[in-house]
């Protein structure tokens, strides 16, 4: 970071700039707005792209085990458990890197209990009603995006957050695209799919933390 | 156009910093004092006299609550502020395009 001129000095003098050219400042405000952008990203980009990456890898390697399934059986027993041991390790990092970024912010970005609640309902009534209905997951496992991604898409139009919404919408498509697959093209859909997801949200991020402020 | 014709009270490299910090935060957000301080990287009677300024403009609004035995101060840009960064963003963009 560049050492700025003032501090006390020009806040005793009645703030005026004094000798501070307008490049400077205009420089200034853009590092600090891209700065700011980066330090208080929920989701950062990197992260967002690892997460794609890693999907892109669990599902993949999900859908060359079974792809030559005559008939189809579902993933083995050693899949499972790398798949959940996945999840939860990306859920960890995403909390965990959500929690470092917004500490010390208060309000709206914030998720709200009541909003989160609304997400795991969402996502345990999908995995009940399946098994309720004698839907594999193993047959569908596409389908258990559909419900969450729209209650995702739901609670960020409330929030008049657009992009989220989006992003919502697109992993409900993703789910039922994957419905219409078939069992072992369904994990491949998933994989392209949420990869896609991912990557494009970590694109529209990054544009938006480099963007100058300068430009109109 | 003349320098003179930014806003004063933003056109200081310590007060620049801290409203654009505080307009990277969506409208109606809030960022704790020490936060700010930590991304500022300013002392705390240094950062408390600058953001004194800006509030006596309503440029931001300071919020004090009590946490059981801590006090936790969070700043915010108020509307007003965010459209004072505006103009001066805009002036600064005429003034440089006329350079």
């Amino acid at each position: 970071m560049n050492p700025t001129p003032d501090t006390a000095a020009s806040a005793g003098n009645g703030g005026n700039g004094g000798n501070f050219d307008p490049r400077q400042a205009a420089a200034l405000l853009d590092q600090t707005t891209q700065q700011a952008r980066r330090k208080l990203a929920p989701s950062p980009p990197w992260l967002l792209a690892a997460r794609a990456v890693a999907v892109l890898a669990a599902l993949g390697a999900i859908w060359l085990s079974v792809r030559g399934q005559h008939p189809y059986r579902g993933p083995t027993g050693t899949d499972i458990p790398i798949l959940i041991a996945f999840i939860i390790l990306n859920f960890a990092a995403t909390v965990g890197v959500r929690e470092h970024a917004m500490a010390g912010v208060r309000g709206a970005t914030r998720f709200r209990p009541a909003e989160i609640i609304i997400l795991v309902l969402a996502f345990a009534a999908t995995v009940v009603f399946m098994a309720a209905a004698g839907v594999g997951f193993a047959r569908y496992p596409t389908t258990v995006l559909i419900v969450p991604g729209l209650a995702y898409a739901a609670i960020m139009a409330a929030r008049a957050g657009w992009r989220g919404c989006a992003g919502g919408l697109a992993v409900a498509a993703v789910g039922v695209v994957g419905a219409f697959a078939g069992p072992a093209g369904s994990w491949a859909v998933a994989a392209v799919g949420l990869c896609a997801v991912l990557l494009g949200k970590a694109a529209a991020i990054a544009w938006r933390q480099r963007r100058s402020v300068g430009q109109p | 156009m003349t320098t003179d014709e930014l806003d004063p009270l933003i056109h200081v490299p310590t007060r620049l910093k801290i409203v654009a910090t505080l307009a990277a935060l969506p409208d109606g957000d809030t960022l704790s004092f020490t936060r700010l301080q930590d991304m500022i990287g300013l002392t705390p009677g240094n950062l408390i006299i600058h953001l004194r300024k800006l509030e006596e403009a309503d440029y931001i609004s300071s919020e004090k609550a009590r946490n059981g035995t801590v006090s936790i101060t969070t700043v915010a840009l108020t509307g007003h502020g965010r459209k004072a960064l505006g103009a001066y963003t805009q002036a600064l963009r005429d003034l440089l395009g006329g350079l």
